[in-house]
């Protein structure tokens, strides 16, 4: 970067024992941020959005998300499970959600809430942002991470169009933690620990935008977890205590892509999976589609469930949460349910406590900040990149030849790299030649 | 910087690559977002214009320090009467054009808003160049 600051970090870890440096998570990774240098895999700290599509894509599993000491929970003597549906999701319907959270509980939680708790307080939040900025058309869910940090980097000029209001996990954290306190337990002894889908839903919780103080003590991998409790389901004792549900159907889907937006006045457009994000949001940005009121969008498929972090299949886990959405449904009309956040006020220091001051544009793509010397930088570029194959092979530790040409101007690569100009024998040139045919310039001309 | 794109008659799939190429350009230059948005409205409408209407063409993007200056030129049918085109909602456009969600009229009113300068030549039978500058710095 110019500036030289590190703005974001991450949770996102390469294991360099593992990494074969084989370009894969680097032609994935939607921002470019990953190179190979010593024949692994690097990630630049300030371009990656934690999307945790190079996780998904690495065939030598050497990408993992480091997670929080399961030992922590030692340190608190209340220690809440923050859980989204998602996590539900992960198990066959024939577990009962007790039996769940009864294993939750035989792991040391003494206390489990669900995140989706208080959808009926986000909705309410969002709309009270979206009342108070009618200049503005279209708004975009801020409710994934990955999708608020990509715009920032790839898309600055929409930054005002995301909706500042920080995670529902951090107004439940705060919730959950008041509930207790109330209750009279001091706030030291409450652990709240979130269970996560995803890289970017850590990074959000330990280096959040808002920069605002969090009340979740730690992040636990959500397969990590589902590991743990499939092994104890198996023999769960059936005289598991009955939940409170209080969640509605509505809450249950809400982690799912469409969750949001029908509950919505806009257009109800709900994007997935990462190049459907990326190509609306190109769309937005060019004013080239009508998207009126809110614009949900998730960086993984079908929302939560296609997180990095879920071991079931995406599809299999949304129809075990649409089936749980319906037990809920029944429990609702049933009036078995408990009373809910709807039953309780949204209050003015939550309203606070919930607001993102601002979203900052860190656009990852500008050359350099004063305007002449970009301008040179950018020439250059294009120079480059016209004496390049254009066959964007990577073997030069750049995802494309573009990316290379802006490796160099950038002082961060040289074109000696590109094995196609460095050819160092007839016989390694003719060897080129035999694949790439008439791309390869002979060398007097490059 | 000189960029060119070639137009294709009734190719809506692809109208919109002229001003993304354009527009990744302006974003590494650091042009303030209000200028990319006004030269990225501009260029596709302009391209729009082109493909809904004309017989195919060319663009041709200059960047310089400090302007952009866009010539779109198509190959005909030429506009009959620019005054009324450039009137809010005055549309020639096909029943076709429409259902795909074009033709509202807004193509050359909303170019003259985005742009700092914009001159058009066009002659009926010949063609029509659409020649658009916007100041980026």
């Amino acid at each position: 970067m110019a500036s030289g600051e590190t703005y974001f970090r991450h949770s996102l870890r390469v294991n360099t024992d593992l990494c074969q440096g084989c370009t894969t998570c680097m032609r994935t990774c939607p921002t470019g941020a990953i190179r190979i240098r010593n024949g692994k895999a690097i990630v630049s700290d300030n371009k990656c959005v934690d999307c945790g599509e190079c996780m998904k894509v690495c065939p030598h599993k050497a990408i993992y998300i480091a997670q929080d000491d399961f030992a922590l929970l030692e340190n608190y003597q209340y220690r809440v499970c923050l859980v989204s549906t998602t996590f539900i999701g992960q198990f066959e319907e024939k577990y009962k959600t007790r039996a769940i959270y009864s294993c939750l509980k035989k792991l040391g939680f003494t206390h489990i809430f669900e995140v989706e708790h208080e959808v009926s307080h986000m909705i309410e939040l969002y709309n009270r942002y979206m009342d108070a900025h009618p200049e503005i058309e279209t708004f975009i869910s801020p409710y994934c991470p990955a999708v608020t940090r990509l715009i920032q980097v790839r898309f600055p000029s929409l930054v005002d169009n995301v909706i500042h209001v920080r995670a529902p996990l951090e107004l439940a954290s705060r919730v959950i933690t008041k509930r207790l306190m109330d209750e009279g337990i001091s706030r030291d002894s409450i652990g709240v620990f979130y269970v996560t889908p995803c890289a970017a839903k850590i990074a959000a919780v330990k280096y959040p935008v808002s920069g605002k103080e969090t009340y979740v003590s730690g992040v636990i991998n959500m397969d990590f977890l589902y590991n743990k409790v499939l092994l104890m389901l198996h023999d769960s004792d059936k005289s598991a205590q009955p939940i409170n549900h209080a969640l509605t159907t509505r809450d249950v889907l809400w982690p799912l892509s469409g969750g949001e937006a029908p509950h919505f006045k806009g257009a109800h457009y709900a994007v997935d999976g990462l190049r459907n994000v990326l190509n609306f949001l190109e769309r937005l940005e060019d004013e080239n589609v009508d998207a009126p009121g809110l614009v949900e969008m998730r960086i993984c498929d079908q929302g939560c469930v296609g997180g990095v972090l879920c071991t079931q299949n995406r599809f299999v886990a949304r129809k075990r949460l649409e089936y749980r959405a319906k037990l809920f449904d029944r429990l609702e009309r049933s009036k078995l349910r408990e009373t809910s956040s709807e039953d309780a006020p949204l209050t003015e220091d939550l309203v606070d406590v919930m607001t993102i001051p601002e979203i900052k544009p860190r656009s990852i793509l500008k050359l350099n900040d004063d305007f002449r010397e970009a301008f040179k930088m950018a020439e250059r570029m294009k120079k480059i990149e016209n004496a390049l194959p254009g066959v964007n092979c990577s073997a030069c530790g750049a995802p494309s030849c573009a990316a290379l040409a802006e490796d160099i101007v950038r002082g961060e690569a040289t074109i000696d790299t590109c094995i196609f100009i460095n050819r160092h024998s007839q016989a390694s040139e003719d060897a080129i030649r035999s694949i790439w045919g008439d791309r390869v310039k002979t060398k007097k001309n490059t | 910087m000189h960029y060119t794109f070639t137009i294709e008659r009734g190719n809506f799939t692809d109208a919109g690559q002229a001003s993304s190429s354009v527009k990744r350009t302006l974003k590494q230059l650091g042009v303030d977002p209000v200028n990319i948005k006004r030269t990225v409205v501009a260029l596709f409408e302009a391209e729009i214009n082109a493909v809904a209407h004309a017989y195919g063409g060319t663009i041709d993007v200059d960047i310089d320090g400090e302007k952009i200056v866009m010539v779109v030129a198509d190959e005909g049918p030429g506009i009959p009467n620019l005054d009324l085109a450039m009137q809010e909602g005055w549309s020639t456009a096909s029943p076709q054009v429409r259902e795909m969600g074009y033709g509202a009229g807004m193509g050359l009113p909303n170019i003259k808003k985005n742009t700092d300068d914009l001159k058009i030549d066009t002659q009926v039978g010949v063609g029509t160049t659409v020649t658009m500058t916007v100041y980026l710095t």
